[in-house]
């Protein structure tokens, strides 16, 4: 897991402070910037993997920086980090041009595995027809499952659920990254229907085997393990 | 199509009807001046043919009165050849007291009274349409002077042809004013209720300019552009107290719930331990007013347009109906679907998924075990979310769309209590509107049925 390189905006140096000390726990290196005139700047000047962005910044609103920023070229993946978390909210966001929408209170894990999952998909991993983790095989074109070899009968739709773990092979995938890429859905119910569904891949892809095929994150979301 | 879109009718347009009146008003003007001119006209040349008349007879018995029977019947005879200066041409009668003729070129007398001087217009026997006078000047004779009047007739007719051609070409004229003008102010008006109208459907409106004058519907725009500028200006001053509640009310919020995980971190609690739940808590206070704020949000936006798009039904259903289905089928329920397939709507595609997801939680959680819920959706669009479990009580139907309303089931009063704040339905009723659309119950023999289609 490669180590990023994020800016963050804010203007609440707790909540600032509470983001540092997360990231500084995962590895990643966290630039701060208080005010949005500042970030702005520095998003400008320097390389980052992804930036984070508190809305309700006192200078400048933070949708008014995504518009900015994006206007002047800097396609940086952003991260809209915001007490505003209404869906109303969340849509504004992302036509303004953020890439992801985090609404304050948030899961630490959640807001590690949404930034790595930005910077994966900023990255574009392209995967070919067939995929490879571990024991698991995903053969895109065939839509077929194998752990260790045997073949495991999966629904459409637990397929997609598969295929879509075993892109993201390794990496925390939240419940809100599958309900938008898996169901094609930009809104979360806020109850358990993403874990019903992960509950039933996981007893087909565990039945017969020992060692658990999906572990769950708490507060953030799933992760496929290798299987072995 | 959306039903949502408001149909506009062709209404009956207050120009057109002005145009018109005003060519009724110029033909009618026309043809009144037209009917007094040609009366007068008739009058005057009576009288003038009356007075020519009564001057000529006059001249004839003074000449019978003076020279005698036979000085008359030569005069009478001198006479006929004579055409007056007006141009019309005279006839005479001299007859006995039977009317039989004895001089003059008239062949028989017509039926006017000698002795009581009759005069009037008649046609001789010949056919020539005269003007005479008639009179008695002996018990056995008696005297008629007649006048042609065909060149009086003639300038009639043509008085008649010039008021014809002036008039029409008047009333030409005035429709040909009125039509440009009534354009010129329905294109005007059209533009201002083009604004009006995109301005109630929450479309970007703008209002004409103000034209030289500065009229009425210059002042219409005026006021609607203000009306605008208001309306946007309540829209952010309700956008900002609401954002700076939920940015206030979050973040102590948020600041609370880091302590309580950093408190987990130090003294790890089992699932379920009380800093875990007072977590959980927080995150339940933040949803409420989330909701509430959508709620207030959906019904600010109740008929407005902006920000909608025509989005796929039929589709989303059948991806939430997959997404349920696993919950459905773990709750011991069978979930059915009946998606007509190509429905659309003009819509917001979270807030839509957001009210389907409002009705099918509600079904899961409310229908017991062996239960059926059935999602169907049709042209309209109509979407009918029903299930055969306890339904909705009687007494409680009317409140359940109420904010902060709990359906408590008649079969188990003292069962637990159900997960969520009773603003669940309050939402998806505003959201429907804001749609607008309506969501209501329908009449089902068992469980409940949840009906949204098009506001009527």
């Amino acid at each position: 897991m490669s180590n990023l390189n994020i800016l963050y905006v804010e203007d609440d140096p707790r909540a600032a402070e509470a983001v540092r000390s997360l990231l500084d726990a995962d590895g990643d290196r966290l630039a701060w910037e208080q005010t949005g005139t500042g970030g702005l700047q520095r998003a400008g000047a320097e390389p980052f993997d992804v930036i984070i962005l508190d809305r309700m910044l006192p200078d400048i609103d933070g949708l008014t920086i995504v518009s900015r920023l994006r206007a002047a070229g800097v396609g940086t993946p952003v991260l809209m980090l915001s007490a505003l978390g209404r869906s109303e909210n969340r849509i504004e966001g992302l036509e303004a041009g953020v890439d992801d929408y985090l609404a304050k209170p948030y899961e630490p894990p959640e807001l590690v595995a949404r930034l790595r999952a930005l910077h994966r998909r900023a990255a574009g991993a392209v995967h070919g027809a067939v995929i490879i983790y571990g024991a698991f095989e995903c053969h895109v074109k065939a839509r077929t499952a194998f752990r260790s070899g045997r073949h495991i009968p999966l629904s459409p739709r637990e397929f997609a659920l598969f295929r879509y773990f075993m892109e993201n092979a390794g990496e925390t995938v939240t419940r809100e990254m599958l309900l938008r890429d898996v169901w094609n859905m930009n809104f979360d119910p806020q109850t358990n229907v993403v874990d019903v569904n992960i509950g039933r891949l996981r007893r087909k892809l565990e039945d017969g085997f020992s060692s658990p095929a999906l572990e769950t994150i708490w507060g953030a979301g799933y992760r496929l393990t290798r299987g072995e | 199509m959306n039903a949502a879109t408001p149909q506009r009718r062709r209404r009956r347009s207050i120009f057109g009807q002005l145009t018109a009146a005003s060519i009724l008003i110029a033909v009618l003007a026309v043809a009144v001046l037209f009917a007094v001119t040609l009366l007068t006209v008739q009058r005057q040349t009576r009288a003038s043919l009356s007075a020519t008349v009564s001057t000529d007879l006059a001249g004839l018995i003074d000449i019978y009165a003076t020279a005698g029977r036979e000085e008359l019947l030569q005069r009478v005879n001198d006479r006929q050849a004579v055409v007056s200066l007006e141009g019309r041409r005279s006839h005479y009668l001299v007859a006995d007291g039977a009317g039989r003729p004895l001089a003059g070129d008239i062949a028989k007398w017509p039926p006017l009274d000698a002795a009581r001087s009759e005069q009037g217009f008649l046609a001789l026997s010949d056919g020539t349409k005269v003007y005479a006078q008639g009179a008695r000047l002996a018990p056995g004779l008696q005297l008629l002077v007649a006048r042609e009047y065909e060149r009086d007739s003639a300038a009639q007719t043509m008085l008649s042809g010039a008021f014809l051609g002036v008039g029409a070409a008047i009333v030409a004229a005035v429709a040909l004013v009125a039509w440009l003008t009534a354009r010129h102010l329905a294109r005007r008006m059209d533009a201002v209720n083009a604004a009006l109208g995109a301005a109630a459907d929450g479309r970007s409106a703008r209002f004409p300019a103000r034209s030289r004058g500065g009229d009425e519907i210059d002042e219409i725009a005026a006021h609607g552009t203000r009306l605008l500028a208001r309306k946007a200006q309540l829209l952010k001053a309700y956008k900002q107290v609401s954002e700076h509640v939920a940015h206030e009310v979050r973040t102590p919020l948020m600041h609370l719930d880091n302590r309580l995980a950093s408190a987990m971190q130090e003294r790890p609690e089992a699932p379920g331990g009380p800093l875990g739940q007072a977590r959980d808590e927080i995150r339940s206070i933040a949803a409420m007013l989330d909701s509430l704020l959508d709620i207030a949000s959906a019904e600010s936006r109740r008929g407005d347009l902006a920000g909608l798009a025509e989005l796929d039904l039929s589709a989303l259903a059948r991806s939430l109906a997959e997404l349920y289905e696993g919950s459905a089928e773990d709750a011991g329920l069978l979930l059915e679907t009946a998606i007509a397939p190509g429905v659309t709507m003009l819509g917001e595609r979270m807030q839509i998924t957001r009210l389907l997801s409002n009705l099918l939680d509600n079904a899961i959680k409310y229908v017991p075990e062996g239960g059926t819920i059935r999602l169907s959706v049709g042209p309209g669009p109509r979407i009918v979310v029903e299930d055969d479990g306890p339904g909705i009580p009687h007494d409680q139907r009317s409140r359940i769309f109420e904010r902060f309303s709990r359906v408590t089931a008649p079969a188990d009063p003292e069962g637990p209590e159900k997960p969520g704040h009773g603003l669940g339905l309050a939402l998806s009723k505003a959201i429907a509107e804001r749609h607008g659309m309506i969501l209501h119950l329908g009449d089902s023999p068992r469980g409940a049925k949840f009906i949204l289609e098009p506001a009527p």
